[in-house]
């Protein structure tokens, strides 16, 4: 079970102090999310801000190691292990195409009728409709690269 | 043991498990690439409510899913679709009590929910594949003849389309342009159908609709606007129906100023000298069904079109006779080229619409 500081953990590396506080928030925001009340929402609607906030999360710190290179391997890595971020997630990113993925279960075929991928991946060009989707999943508007 | 033999349980054995359903063409779609889910046993049939296979599609792109909702014995029993339970023969549309009405069919399934499941296990065995109940060779061809006209030509896909809102209904839709139910007010009368009383025939809004509006043309025969129109327009008027005959049958109403008989297309003109006895014959029409020489007649009021003899003569021929009446055109400029130029131009030479 990770995120719990014993005195038997490692201490985290030396650049994990400046990501701490903008995790701390996620946290907070997280714990929001999970406690609001369900009224007047479809069932699967009250999941969506949790994904949201869980690409979110894992984006902060792809970005700060990826794009900007403002954190170490070892920063990185200790994010990764902790859980504050998804290494699968990320995995996908780095892939062409899939830059902007929503989440996982977008992807994944087996969870379709017709073993397809989710709405929110076809582009918004190829839609011709100009309606607005939100995703079953996750309530993504759309996540292919090109949009 | 006895309590779960799953593949060998007798009761199961007879479930429905079918390949393909019997569905309509209107409730397939229009596109031709579909992709349908199969569901074994996935809902019970909404009329016998034994288990059966669930196929599910979407017909065409901003309709709603349809899904089968009777079993095949069930549809089959009746010849109708397994989705919008209409009849499966005659062209689009005409649900189960009015075809039953014109060829005259008695209901002969039963009502109460045991004696429908114990038939509909009974029948599963005896049919064949493409078979059906219903016998349409042995009906009257009269009945045959009203069904037809009665059906619609076109598929009617505005029935495919989504449901409505509920939540708009009460003001209360929060998913706004994403809402993928319509958001519109419905139609009263006839939203209040139930799957059940469609099958068996009674008491269906639509198909009461449906029969009024083929009975002798429509039910309110409302005299239109202008005053000036005395004519009625016949149609049904099949070939062995003389002007003789419609004299006979419209003098009661009033002094008849002339009737112009069209054969060819099946229709007639009455022309009445005073507007009363024409609206008084179109009421009668509306009351009673009009049958001359044992032909349903339908009345309709006239065109506001002056039937002089040139038009007398120009119905009565073929139009062709109206084009080799004119001379060559006159020439651009004179007064006479304002004027008619072509037969078509004339709204009474050619039986033009106004």
């Amino acid at each position: 079970m990770p995120k719990i500081r014993t005195q038997r953990t490692k201490r985290p590396p030396e650049g994990f102090e400046e990501i701490e506080p903008m995790l701390e928030e996620f946290a907070k925001k997280m714990r929001d999310v999970e406690n609001e009340p369900h009224e007047g929402k479809r069932i699967v609607q009250s999941l969506w801000p949790v994904f949201r906030l869980h690409h979110q999360r894992s984006r902060y710190i792809y970005d700060l190691y990826y794009k900007r290179q403002a954190i170490s391997k070892d920063v990185y890595d200790y994010c990764l292990k902790q859980g504050y971020a998804d290494a699968n997630l990320i995995a996908k990113w780095k892939k062409p195409g899939y830059e902007k993925l929503c989440c996982l279960r977008c992807i994944q075929p087996k969870d379709t009728n017709f073993g397809t991928t989710c709405i929110c991946r076809v582009p918004r060009a190829k839609l011709e409709e100009d309606r607005v989707v939100e995703c079953v999943h996750c309530g993504c508007r759309g996540c292919s690269s090109g949009d | 043991m006895p309590f779960n033999f799953t593949k060998f349980d007798p009761n199961k054995q007879g479930w429905e498990d079918a390949e393909f359903p019997i569905v309509c063409e209107t409730c397939l779609g229009d596109n031709p690439y579909m992709r349908m889910t199969k569901e074994t046993h996935g809902k019970e049939c909404k009329i016998c409510t034994r288990p059966f296979t669930v196929f599910r599609w979407m017909p065409g792109s901003g309709m709603r899913f349809k899904k089968t909702e009777i079993c095949q014995t069930c549809a089959k029993m009746k010849n109708v679709c397994q989705t919008c339970v209409l009849d499966l023969e005659y062209g689009k549309c005409l649900p189960v009590q009015v075809r039953d009405a014109a060829l005259d069919i008695k209901d002969s399934t039963p009502n109460l929910a045991i004696n429908k499941q114990y038939q509909a296990q009974n029948m599963d065995g005896k049919f064949e594949a493409g078979q059906s109940m219903i016998d349409y060779g042995r009906a009257d061809s009269a009945g045959r003849e009203t069904l037809r006209k009665l059906a619609r030509n076109a598929p009617y896909y505005r029935r495919n389309r989504a449901h409505i809102c509920s939540f708009y209904l009460k003001g209360e839709c929060t998913r706004g342009d994403e809402c993928p139910y319509r958001h519109e007010v419905p139609d009263n009368e006839l939203s209040n159908q139930n799957i059940k009383d469609r099958y068996q025939g009674n008491n269906d809004p639509v198909a009461a609709k449906l029969m009024t509006k083929g009975r002798g043309g429509s039910t309110n025969l409302t005299p239109p606007e202008d005053k000036n129109i005395t004519t009625l327009f016949l149609t049904g008027v099949e070939e062995d129906v003389t002007e003789d005959d419609v004299r006979d049958y419209f003098y009661a109403f009033g002094e008849i100023k002339s009737v112009i008989m069209v054969h060819k297309s099946r229709c007639a003109f009455v022309n009445f000298a005073s507007r009363s006895a024409a609206e008084a014959a179109a009421d009668k029409a509306s009351f009673d069904p009009v049958r001359i020489k044992d032909h349903l007649i339908r009345v309709a009021w006239g065109r506001p079109r002056p039937v002089g003899p040139k038009g007398e003569t120009a119905k009565n021929k073929a139009a062709g006779t109206g084009t080799q009446a004119m001379g060559p055109p006159p020439p651009p400029g004179s007064e006479a080229a304002a004027n008619i130029k072509y037969p078509s131009q004339d709204p009474t030479m050619q039986g033009a619409v106004q």
